[in-house]
């Protein structure tokens, strides 16, 4: 499989040329690309994501610690997993993670974004900072919010009238609560790049109407930025949903999951059985659990907003 | 019209400067301290002796090498995925058959594939194609799954391109080729530069896959060198941090540079 | 536009990469099985690697089969371990914890029993203390050579908060029990404790239930006897625990603190905490953090004693050795036998010893001036030679994929997320070998 896709991979811009070329003979005057533009990044990633995920199938109906040989052992895992009511827990506790990102970065995002695009200089250099928590591993943060959050030397013991004794990791509301407040901070920068970007994209002309037409800056902002935003809006939630379902790193240097199973939401789950309990075959079933259901959100997002089809924003201007 | 200045946004960029600052500021001033400097004052104090020793204690343990490591498999990963997904979200925008529909749609599903999920086949991939313990054994997953969310991106952005560009360019006669290279393409800088930061990001930061992928000394990266660093029992703050501050600089300045491309790409459309 | 043919030259730029990667991919060869000379040594990526890697560059010096030491990082080590073990890929020596690590490596018929190498030299055997070295037996057969030092787990404490409250390192559990309301009246937390890394709490388990039943209990529900865990005993250790946590030994924020951002160890060493229970990293630790308060305030103690319990009160728990094991596949035994014969040289327990830790070799007494605290290297080895029985930690004990579940319920009878018939319940249900 890899050895065929790295022949493939040099080989295709040349290809691909030709093909366009003689595409062009075919449907002259429409000018609009074929398949083959979109074959290569298909192949690769058919052969490093869909081969590797369709043995993540495979191995979801096998007995497997990782030595020795898998054996096949029917619904087994699945029924396993279906069953377990922890598994269960992870669920909800994985659809109420994702719930509160969304609500909580989409309009702090948004708000950024539109704020950042502006051209002053000051909201260049503060954009910059704001960015930073994007380049963070893991570790990282790890250890800075751990050093942040001590209950004893951190914030909490300076701040004792919003954080009561500090037992932030002892019981499942605030561990939630640090859990969703430190995905904000790590991944709201990404997505203000995002609406930054789109924000920028807006046509001038369209605030330039609305100034004629008196329109202060909030009327500016819901009737003309947002809408435009549309697009933008869609790729980030999506990517905040999918995200959402699929993070785990968090948990993982926050709270292990804990106190008891109180934040162990389905990705982490996936890791602890598949890495810690060396049970492969229900890892792999919870993470096919998990592909499925992603897949299956934003899939609807895209229908729902008509994102496939193909709509700009700019249309009809 | 924008130069009333907005005081409302004004305070708010500020509270959010402080929750953002704040770690940073913790960060940045551990790595200026001692150890039992940090241990004893706490986080939130100023350093009192300004010590250098956190940094050059980093590249005694073999950054130097770890950073070339880490920067080749960056460059690489980008330059795969700038390859790859242009033409991939071109395809996706403009193409009106079912196969591309489809392909979307793959891409879709590929987004919530979990890294962890993948990580023992991929294992046998690459070891099956002799590339384990070789950063090419690396780069090649690491570009791959950089393409669904990259082609998201770039989808989004392509959409914004408006119809009647590229009806005034298919009435000129020109090929698909020359509408990519003379219009989506300079009008997606944006999304380009977007990008081109995220899958820096996610090569630079990577673990998974050079933790499970690579084995020697010559072939690891700098989150695989971070995490010498951290023993199970115990860790070492200030010399972690000086490292982590040490290895996010290239990455800042990657931010920089696809951002004030992004500020003239935009001025080009502007211009017109 | 200046901006428009930009970026074809990107593009291009791109496909030349894409090419030159190609191409540095077909140059270089990967996989890691071992060269022609030479073998492979996995460990664990840590403080420690600086010994090992001047042990493996003196053996390179004179041998003509080579070594070549791989780190893997810390908390990641077991993971990738499982991975590779039973692929090409595996190494030819692997570093673990001995006990229930290599049982299932074992029972796959993957590695080198060594009891021919022990025929050929007894010194492998013979030069390490008896209780380590039988801690990596499976089945009857050798399978591990120690090869770091021994970490049993003690009681630290300040020395000037038990001061200021006229207390005095437990000898009984009673003593213990008073210490605490003592502490309490003073305004200190009695016992710092980092219940966020969930395996600091699973040591008062594991000596609770040695003092009160003995090692037997523990054993016989590691060999598969669920009703251990039900027997009067095991009831009597969880109602010690109860009593001592609802005493706030611990005070109310534990869950919270963990050892591993030195939270709890800044806890003692700033006199708001009296005691913590930990393995001897800890005085390392606390040396990097506070010098001078490692130096002067810190003491230490070992576990006390409960009146009428069945365990010797001088046994120990914690980790007992790590260990080198040596795979079935390995191409060059000999050369490997030779390597592990350094693992009881001076200059290795000399090595060790300077960055504090403590060898388990019968010659380890001969150089323990030469330790980087002589007098802690010295209370330790006497307590180690001297216990009747060293039980490994409990999550190393069991196989690796109980660990989780296990630190799960202890952390949850701590905070009272389970009863004792919870707790019970959880732990038989734990997989064992």
């Amino acid at each position: 499989m890899t050895t065929q896709m790295t022949r493939v991979r040099p080989a295709a811009p040349p290809e691909r040329r030709r093909r366009a070329r003689t595409r062009t003979a075919n449907v002259a005057g429409v000018g609009r690309p074929g398949f083959l533009w979109a074959a290569p990044a298909t192949l690769f990633f058919a052969a490093f994501a869909v081969v590797p995920l369709l043995m993540v199938v495979v191995l979801s109906f096998m007995s497997w610690d990782g030595i020795g040989d898998p054996e096949f052992t029917g619904l087994d895992n699945w029924r396993r997993v279906l069953d377990d009511p922890v598994m269960i827990k992870s669920i909800w506790l994985s659809l109420l993670l994702t719930g509160l990102g969304v609500a909580i970065q989409t309009p702090l995002s948004i708000l950024l974004g539109v704020w950042a695009a502006g051209n002053q200089k000051n909201r260049a250099v503060l954009s910059a900072i704001y960015f930073v928590p994007l380049l963070l591993s893991a570790t990282a943060v790890a250890v800075v919010w751990g050093a942040l959050l001590d209950p004893n030397f951190g914030v909490p013991a300076e701040a004792t009238w919003l954080f009561g004794d500090g037992n932030l990791y002892g019981e499942q509301a605030s561990a939630i609560g640090v859990l969703a407040f430190v995905s904000t901070w790590q991944f709201t920068p990404f997505h203000t790049l995002i609406y930054q970007g789109a924000a920028r994209a807006v046509p001038p002309v369209l605030y330039q109407a609305a100034e004629v037409d008196g329109a202060g800056r909030y009327r500016q902002f819901f009737h003309i930025t947002l809408p435009q935003l549309r697009n933008a809006m869609i790729t980030s939630m999506i990517l905040m949903v999918v995200g959402g379902l699929t993070t785990f790193e968090t948990v993982l240097i926050l709270t292990q999951g804990g106190p008891g199973t109180d934040t162990t939401i389905s990705a982490y789950y996936m890791y602890e059985r598949a890495f810690r309990s060396f049970d492969y075959g229900a890892g792999a079933a919870i993470a096919l659990v998990l592909v499925l259901a992603a897949t299956l959100i934003s899939l609807v997002m895209v229908r729902l907003s008509g994102y496939d089809k193909m709509r700009s924003t700019t249309e009809g201007l | 019209m924008r130069r009333r200045p907005n005081h409302l946004a004004g305070a708010g960029s500020l509270v959010w400067l402080f929750l953002i600052g704040l770690p940073l500021y913790v960060m940045v001033s551990a790595t200026l301290k001692s150890q039992s400097e940090f241990a004893q004052d706490g986080p939130l104090a100023l350093p009192d002796d300004f010590t250098l020793d956190n940094y050059t204690g980093a590249f005694d343990t073999g950054f130097g090498r770890y950073f070339l490591n880490t920067l080749l498999v960056t460059v690489c990963v980008v330059g795969i995925v700038l390859l790859l997904v242009p033409p991939l979200s071109y395809a996706i925008v403009r193409s009106r058959g079912r196969v591309t529909t489809g392909v979307f749609r793959l891409f879709l599903l590929g987004l919530a594939i979990p890294l962890q999920a993948v990580i023992v086949p991929m294992f046998y991939l690459i070891s099956e194609a002799g590339l384990y313990d070789n950063l090419v054994g690396v780069i090649l997953p690491t570009a791959a799954f950089c393409l669904p969310v990259s082609a998201l991106i770039l989808s989004g952005t392509m959409r914004d391109i408006s119809r009647e560009l590229f009806e005034a360019m298919a009435m000129d006669g020109a090929t698909p080729r020359r509408v990519f290279f003379q219009l989506v393409l300079p009008l997606s800088r944006g999304g380009l530069s977007t990008i081109v930061v995220f899958s820096a990001l996610q090569a630079w930061n990577g673990f998974l896959f050079p933790l499970v992928l690579t084995q020697s000394d010559s072939s690891k990266v700098i989150t695989l060198g971070l995490y010498n660093f951290k023993t199970e029992r115990g860790i070492d703050a200030p010399g972690l941090l000086a490292a982590v501050v040490l290895s996010m600089i290239p990455v800042l300045l990657v931010y920089l540079f696809a951002r004030r491309a992004l500020v003239q790409g935009l001025m080009g459309v502007g211009g017109k | 536009m200046k901006t428009r043919r930009r970026m074809p030259r990107i593009l291009a730029g791109g496909v030349a990469l894409g090419l030159a990667l190609t191409l540095a991919g077909c140059g270089d060869d990967g996989g890691s099985a071992s060269g022609e000379n030479e073998f492979t040594v996995l460990v664990y990526g840590d403080a420690t690697n600086e010994v090992e890697k001047k042990l493996v560059a003196e053996f390179n010096k004179t041998s003509e089969v080579k070594a070549r030491l791989d780190t893997i990082p810390g908390a990641d080590y077991q993971q990738k371990l499982q991975t590779i073990i039973s692929t090409p890929q595996a190494p030819d020596v692997f570093f673990h914890w001995g006990g229930g690590s290599i049982k299932p490596f074992v029972d796959a018929d993957l590695l080198l029993p060594l009891d021919d190498f022990v025929k050929k030299d007894p010194g492998l055997k013979d030069n390490f203390l008896p209780s380590v070295f039988d801690a990596s037996v499976v089945d009857g057969k050798a399978y591990g050579i120690p090869m770091r030092g021994t970490q049993p787990v003690l009681l630290f404490h300040n020395k000037k908060v038990l001061d200021e409250a006229g207390v005095q390192p437990p000898e009984t559990w009673d003593d213990l029990l008073a210490a605490v309301e003592e502490l309490k009246d003073a305004g200190v937390t009695p016992i710092a404790l980092g219940g966020g890394d969930m395996w600091p709490t699973q040591m008062w388990f594991q000596y609770l239930y040695d003092r009160i039943a003995g090692p037997e209990l523990f054993q016989q529900a590691l060999d598969g006897d669920k009703e251990a865990w039900e027997s009067e005993d095991s009831r009597k250790a969880l109602g010690m625990i109860r009593e001592l946590v609802d005493a706030g030994a611990f005070g109310d924020t534990y869950d919270s603190v963990k050892f591993t951002n030195n939270g709890s160890a800044q806890l003692v060493a700033s006199g708001k905490a009296g005691f913590e229970l930990m393995g001897s990293w800890y005085y390392s630790t606390q040396q990097s953090l506070n010098e001078e308060f490692a130096a002067e305030d810190l003491g230490y103690s070992a576990f006390p004693a409960v009146d009428g319990g069945k365990g010797d009160p001088a046994n120990l728990a914690g980790n007992t050795n790590n260990y080198y094991s040596v795979m079935k596949k390995a191409e060059h035994p000999e050369a490997i036998a030779e390597f592990l014969k350094l693992m009881y040289s001076d200059t290795f327990v000399k090595d060790q010893l300077s960055i504090g830790n403590l060898p388990t070799t019968t010659n380890t007494a001969d150089f323990l001036d030469q330790a980087a605290s002589p007098e802690y290297s010295t209370y330790q080895y006497d307590l180690v030679a001297e216990a009747p029985h060293f039980q490994l930690s409990w999550d190393q004990a069991y196989p690796q994929s109980a660990a989780t579940d296990m630190h799960k319920a202890v952390q949850q009878f701590f905070n009272g997320g389970l009863d004792a018939d919870g707790f019970i319940s959880a732990m038989q249900a734990l997989p064992t070998s």
